[in-house]
């Protein structure tokens, strides 16, 4: 299972790196009725050979766009922006080579799904964009958790 | 202008990493009856990568005294890192030091674990050295006898741990070896360590 591609990254440190900056990056959200990860929640039905697809995809929406959008003074929250940053960059490389040659096929639903987060975000001003994302990481961490516990390749 | 004294840049940074427990050290900047500090940095890989202007700072050592700084809080991902160092003397900074080579985690060296194997009564126990979250340990024990039967077990160090209800007379042996999942590695099992319990051993 998917599980077996992440086995080495330990999903307790990024939730702990991001639970230690979570109040911080929210309270400085002004938009608090806008969500861009919304649809992860709704995402329930989400066939099991998707969830590769939208794990890729969404790594890749943090790595390309959120973390390098977001700008950040405070040094504390910088070091657990980093962290995970460079985790999800651990994965994304983990799962391209567990997955070998059938690297994440995508289904139309899957793009679909990637391309409503992507909507979302460009709905807002890019920093504020990048803040509400960075506040919404739990949405997709749980997410990666639960998806990559039960799902099978 | 002339006569001002140009504060050199610390020289020979170097990494030693052991058991996931990572420490840079330099040479000390030498300012006659002054105390020099110094700052250090990192870059992980997404950041040389994508925001390269970024440099973090040290969580400990941002300033400390001494040529060395304890950087395990900041190398969290099994990714490339750059690590910079430079001195200040008042107003005054050196230029930055950066590593030679990026420093990955994955290159620590694992050392067989420490453990004390005792018996309490006819508990086999075991206890290995706390390591720190990252380790998990692969404990393999047997009872000695001819075609011995190897039991293997995954534990957590820093607490002693039930092996097995040993038979009075018999002597069983036990020897471990470190896990570090994040980094896909292993050590090398240590050296068996073997207790025998007194009294007759029980007819089969």
């Amino acid at each position: 299972s998917l599980r077996r591609c992440l086995i080495s990254v330990d999903m307790r440190l990024i939730e702990k790196s991001f639970h230690e900056i979570k109040r911080a990056l929210q309270n400085k959200d002004t938009f608090q009725n806008v969500t861009i990860l919304s649809t992860l929640q709704s995402l329930k039905t989400i066939k099991p050979i998707d969830v590769c697809c939208v794990t890729k995809n969404l790594l890749t929406f943090y790595k390309d766009r959120v973390f390098k959008d977001h700008q950040e003074l405070s040094p504390q929250i910088l070091r657990n922006i980093s962290n995970i940053a460079n985790s999800f960059l651990y994965m994304q490389r983990a799962l391209q080579q567990c997955q070998g040659q059938r690297w994440c096929q995508c289904s139309q639903e899957a793009i679909n799904a990637t391309r409503i987060v992507h909507d979302n975000y460009n709905q807002l001003e890019v920093r504020s964009a990048a803040l509400k994302s960075l506040g919404e990481l739990d949405i997709f961490l749980a997410w990666i958790d639960k998806n990559h516990q039960e799902t099978s390749a | 202008p002339d006569g001002v004294v140009v504060l050199p840049a610390p020289q020979n940074l170097s990494i030693q990493s052991a058991n996931m427990k990572h420490l840079l050290t330099w040479s000390p900047v030498i300012m006659p009856g002054e105390t020099v500090f110094y700052s250090v940095e990192y870059q992980g890989e997404y950041e040389s990568l994508y925001t390269s202007h970024i440099w973090i700072p040290s969580s400990w050592c941002s300033p400390t005294k001494g040529p060395e700084c304890d950087v395990t809080d900041d190398i969290t991902a099994t990714v490339p890192y750059n690590l910079r160092v430079r001195a200040t003397l008042g107003s005054q900074t050196s230029a930055w030091s950066t590593l030679e080579h990026p420093f990955n985690r994955n290159s620590t060296v694992l050392t067989p674990p420490r453990m004390e194997v005792t018996k309490d009564g006819l508990h086999l126990v075991i206890e290995l050295e706390d390591l720190g979250p990252h380790f998990e340990f692969l404990v393999v024990y047997w009872r000695e006898e001819p075609g011995a039967k190897e039991h293997v077990k995954v534990m957590t160090g820093g607490l002693p741990v039930h092996l097995e209800t040993m038979e009075p007379g018999a002597m069983y042996c036990v020897k471990a070896e470190a896990l570090v999942k994040a980094i896909g590695k292993h050590s090398a099992f240590n050296q068996a360590e073997c207790v025998e319990v007194q009294g007759e051993s029980l007819p089969l």
